[in-house]
């Protein structure tokens, strides 16, 4: 009669249905994508309509936004806001700068890959994107939640190893946290 | 109509019997030059702000010269009476690159100081400000110097993406792909 397979299953549906209706974003305004930000939110393009809405801080956001080229010295700061962030975390990254380098491509203070230093559920490309396609990341990411592919975090505790190392690669002398989960 | 110099030749005239020394040059309208050794740089800046009016420091910049095995750094003021931009460039060496600290004058050339005392590695005895600006725990030799391969450096730091590498031009296959015209204009700039 009682199936427990099928009880995890529908767990997991709710869960995954209501973490995707509710997305809680921190915008990180790194590069000048952050300027695409404010339409969207806002009356034209509304992504409340979605569920997707600001956070005011790392620890209440479910969904960091990377918006464009990200200098060394701002990785460090990021890399402390996504270990801040609590568990279901989400990460967008926005335009072309965070896939390859974008036109910072040969620049000696941007990095030119995000998911070597975070791990990436959606990237959004373009440079920059329009409220459009940011609207149509946040789909995908409520795609790949609700199917539950969205396990960045879940990699991140996993390879931690892996992405320290590259962290370290190109933040010298700075004290990144030691976890033991 | 011929365009009159007027009060750029009065300026022209006043620093040049207070200066000598200095070569000067009415650039364009509204763009006075002041070429000068570096000695005679917080002396042309105080006059400046003292007896011409130059009420407001506008920018602090360095170019560098590696032909010449010089910097040369440019001090741009702007009064707001006259309305002229005032251009002092001094030039000083390369190797062990010193200058004047001038933050005593206007605070903000303080700022700009810092700025390229990371970017180039100009030194400013005596001036107080924090030894990072922009950048943490850089190593090499100051990035803005034209002798700082940025490419080289990135090639060492960061690892690129694959799929760049061959640049390609891509804009007439996605035009292909559309089935879209590419104006003629545009061609021009084609890399083949
Ligand atoms: S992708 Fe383009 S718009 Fe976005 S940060 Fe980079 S340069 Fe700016």
């Amino acid at each position: 009669m009682y199936n427990d397979n099928n009880a995890q299953t529908i767990v997991e549906y709710i869960k995954n249905f209501t973490r995707k209706n509710s997305l809680f974003m921190l915008a990180y305004g790194t590069g000048c994508g952050a300027i695409e930000l404010p339409a969207t939110l806002t009356s034209r393009y509304d992504a409340e309509r979605l569920g997707v809405r600001g956070a005011a801080t790392p620890r209440q956001a479910d969904l960091l936004l990377i918006t464009g080229y990200l200098s060394t010295k701002t990785l460090k700061r990021v890399i402390r806001v996504y270990e801040q962030m609590q568990d279901p975390k989400y990460v967008i990254g926005f335009g072309s700068c965070t896939i390859n380098g974008g036109m910072y491509w040969d620049s000696y203070n941007t990095i030119k890959m995000l998911d070597k230093y975070i791990p990436v559920d959606v990237y959004i490309n373009g440079c920059m994107p329009r409220p459009e396609s940011v609207i149509a990341g946040f789909k995908e990411l409520q795609r790949l939640i609700s199917e539950g592919k969205a396990d960045g975090a879940t990699k991140y505790k996993e390879n931690l190893d892996w992405y320290r190392e590259n962290q370290k690669k190109v933040l010298k002398n700075w004290p990144l946290v030691e976890y033991n989960w | 109509m011929e365009t009159t110099f007027i009060k750029e030749e009065l300026l022209f005239r006043q620093l040049e019997t207070a200066f000598e020394n200095v070569v000067l040059e009415i650039a364009r309208k509204e763009a006075v030059l002041v070429y000068a050794p570096k000695e005679l740089v917080a002396p042309i800046l105080l006059y400046a702000k003292e007896k011409l009016g130059y009420k407001s420091f506008s920018h602090l910049s360095c170019v560098d010269w590696i032909e010449n095995d010089e910097f040369e750094l440019v001090y741009i003021l702007w009064s707001p009476e006259t309305k002229i931009n005032l251009f002092v460039k001094t030039r000083i060496e390369r190797e062990n690159p010193i200058m004047e600290n001038t933050d005593t004058i206007w605070r903000q050339i303080n700022t700009y100081q810092r700025e390229i005392r990371e970017m180039f590695g100009v030194e400013f005895p005596g001036f107080i400000g924090e030894k990072e600006f922009i950048l943490e725990d850089w190593e090499e030799i100051p990035p803005m110097r034209r002798d700082f391969d940025t490419l080289d450096y990135v090639s060492e730091t960061f690892d690129e993406r694959p799929g760049r590498e061959d640049k390609q031009d891509v804009r007439e296959r996605i035009a292909n792909r559309s089935g879209e015209e590419i104006p003629d204009f545009a061609k021009k700039y084609s890399r083949e």
